[in-house]
């Protein structure tokens, strides 16, 4: 006999939005389950004082090893935090804090996720200036557009590792030797990295790095900021960090609070089993993204947004012309799980700010839908996702009266 | 967003999509596709009656139901200088929240485009 919960799922939508959550690893699950039941695992790994204390910490140093190792850095390296967002707040206002006096100049882009850009825009109203730079067409930013813009002021450059609407992934490790010779320093957003391409915090000369545990089938609740250490032969200071949270010293007084342990053992075990994906997973993943764009490409009138030959192939950004975007979406809400756009973004029902920096329309920029595809996606669901697209665009499309390459310029334009 | 049941019936089902011609039908349109939002009716009338209606609009689902539901609803009724329902009657059948109510305006606009013109003819 199905459960309810069974049931339930029977009937859900196909699942095409891996870049905006995952779900946990069943091997994840379990484990974390088990601490949470254990008798002997529920302590603050804080108490120093006693076993049970010595045991959680045990735990959350391990988990620390987990991840460091994933992402090629030193387990000292890695900070725990609630997520992403709270690694790039911690790495953007940390940094514009502890250098105040030093400079305050901060180089981005116009295409980083809002966890960057919104804690950027609080900076400039507390005096800082913000350089937002534009990415080419293809979303893209050249590394001596960073250059260009550094000033004797700089203190930061944050930059995303793989973008998260578009998956175009930047050139981080020239970045590093930028940034490294001029002596500001590079904060990363590689929270839809992991898994999908390779991570090397030490090589990249990045100073510091935010990860997610839910992107990598981990919990929701948990990240890390990566605070990189001293390395002999690199530059001789290391970055500093002027905390947000205060009360407990906890995480080097980086970030105060009793950890979470169970959260955290669940991403330590999300990142080493994502660490160990094998090239055969990857293949299948870009077979699956190749199958997903030969199918929408047979539609007409679809464009691909990012670039092709420098993205992750578990994501791919699409816009259909000649199709509205909130129409479109309803259409296809009932049969298929993805996103317009970002998915934070999708509650605001605007245009992609990521897509308009590419020189999208606002038209083509609405009618966009990102698929991110992931461990559970099949063929199966990939030809479904065709099969329904081909349907409600032509549907769309006839109710509007346009077809692909008859519509008007201002909607087929970029 | 959520839509009503009525809606998303409409918007999913939209009877009378297309375009009429010949002697008798009037066209009208409002809107623009650049701006997100642009609607389209064809009216036939015999003797001050609507005998047909279509309707095209590349619009949001809100616009595609009223539109539809309109281009359905108006057969058989005399052809008159305001809509079958008023634009609020038309937001409180649909749900149509508060924000969307210029959409409505425009699917009055294209509609007495059309109608209005419609209304001394006796062919």
């Amino acid at each position: 006999m199905k459960t309810a919960v069974q049931m339930n799922a029977a009937r859900m939508p196909v699942y095409l939005d891996h870049a905006s959550t995952t779900p946990v690893d069943s091997r994840v699950a379990a484990r974390m389950a088990e601490v949470l039941n254990s008798e002997t695992e529920f302590g603050n790994p804080a108490s120093a004082s006693h076993e049970y204390g010595d045991l959680a910490h045990s735990l959350v140093e391990q988990a620390r090893r987990q991840v460091a190792a994933a992402v090629g850095a030193a387990a000292a390296e890695v900070v725990w935090t609630s997520g992403a967002t709270e690694a790039n707040n911690l790495g953007l206002f940390g940094v514009a804090q502890y250098y105040r006096e030093r400079g305050r100049h901060i180089v981005t882009s116009r295409t980083e996720h809002k966890a960057v850009l919104d804690p950027c825009r609080e900076l400039e109203r507390r005096g800082w200036q913000v350089t937002y730079l534009v990415p080419d067409r293809e979303g893209l930013l050249d590394p001596e557009q960073v250059a260009g813009s550094l000033r004797q002021d700089t203190t930061l450059v944050s930059v995303m590792h793989v973008n998260n609407e578009i998956g175009v992934v930047q050139n981080i490790g020239a970045l590093g030797a930028i940034c490294a010779r001029h002596g500001a320093w590079l904060h990363v957003d590689a929270a839809q990295s992991l898994g999908k391409c390779p991570i090397d915090f030490a090589g990249l000369g990045v100073d510091l790095m935010s990860l997610s545990g839910h992107k990598v089938y981990g919990p929701k609740g948990v990240g890390a900021l990566l605070v990189a250490q001293r390395r002999a032969g690199s530059r001789s200071a290391q970055v500093q960090l002027a905390p947000l949270l205060f009360g407990g010293g906890q995480e080097r007084g980086l970030r105060a609070g009793t950890l979470a342990t169970h959260q955290v053992v669940g991403m330590g075990l999300a990142f080493e089993l994502a660490s160990s994906i094998s090239s055969t997973e990857t293949v299948r993943i870009a077979q699956l993204q190749r199958r997903l764009w030969d199918g929408l490409a047979s539609i007409g009138g679809v464009l691909r947004n990012g670039s092709a030959s420098h993205s992750v192939p578990h994501l791919l950004n699409v816009s259909f012309e000649g199709v509205e975007g909130e129409s479109l979406l309803a259409a296809i809400r009932p049969h298929l799980a993805v996103s317009t756009g970002s998915a934070c973004n999708s509650a605001l029902a605007e245009p992609s700010y990521v897509l308009r920096a590419l020189g999208r329309g606002e038209r083509l920029s609405e009618s966009s839908l990102r698929f991110g595809l992931g461990r559970t996606t099949t063929e199966c669901d990939i030809d479904t996702a065709v099969a329904v697209l081909s349907r409600e665009v032509g549907r769309l499309r006839e109710i509007a009266g346009a077809q692909p390459g008859k519509v008007p310029a201002a909607e087929s334009g970029a | 967003m959520n839509y009503s049941e009525l809606t998303r019936r409409y918007f999913e089902s939209p009877r009378n999509v297309g375009e009429l011609s010949g002697a008798g039908v009037f066209r009208g349109a409002a809107g623009n596709r650049e701006q997100g939002t642009w609607v389209q009716f064809d009216l036939r009338c015999e003797s001050g009656t609507l005998t047909a209606a279509r309707f095209l609009a590349f619009a949001c689902p809100h616009t595609i139901a009223v539109s539809a539901w309109l281009a359905e609803q108006s057969v058989g009724r005399p052809v008159t200088r305001t809509l079958p329902e008023s634009v609020h009657e038309l937001r409180d059948r649909f749900d149509v929240p508060v924000e969307k109510m210029g959409r409505l305006l425009i699917i009055e606009d294209a509609w007495l485009a059309a109608a209005v013109p419609a209304i001394d003819y006796r062919g």
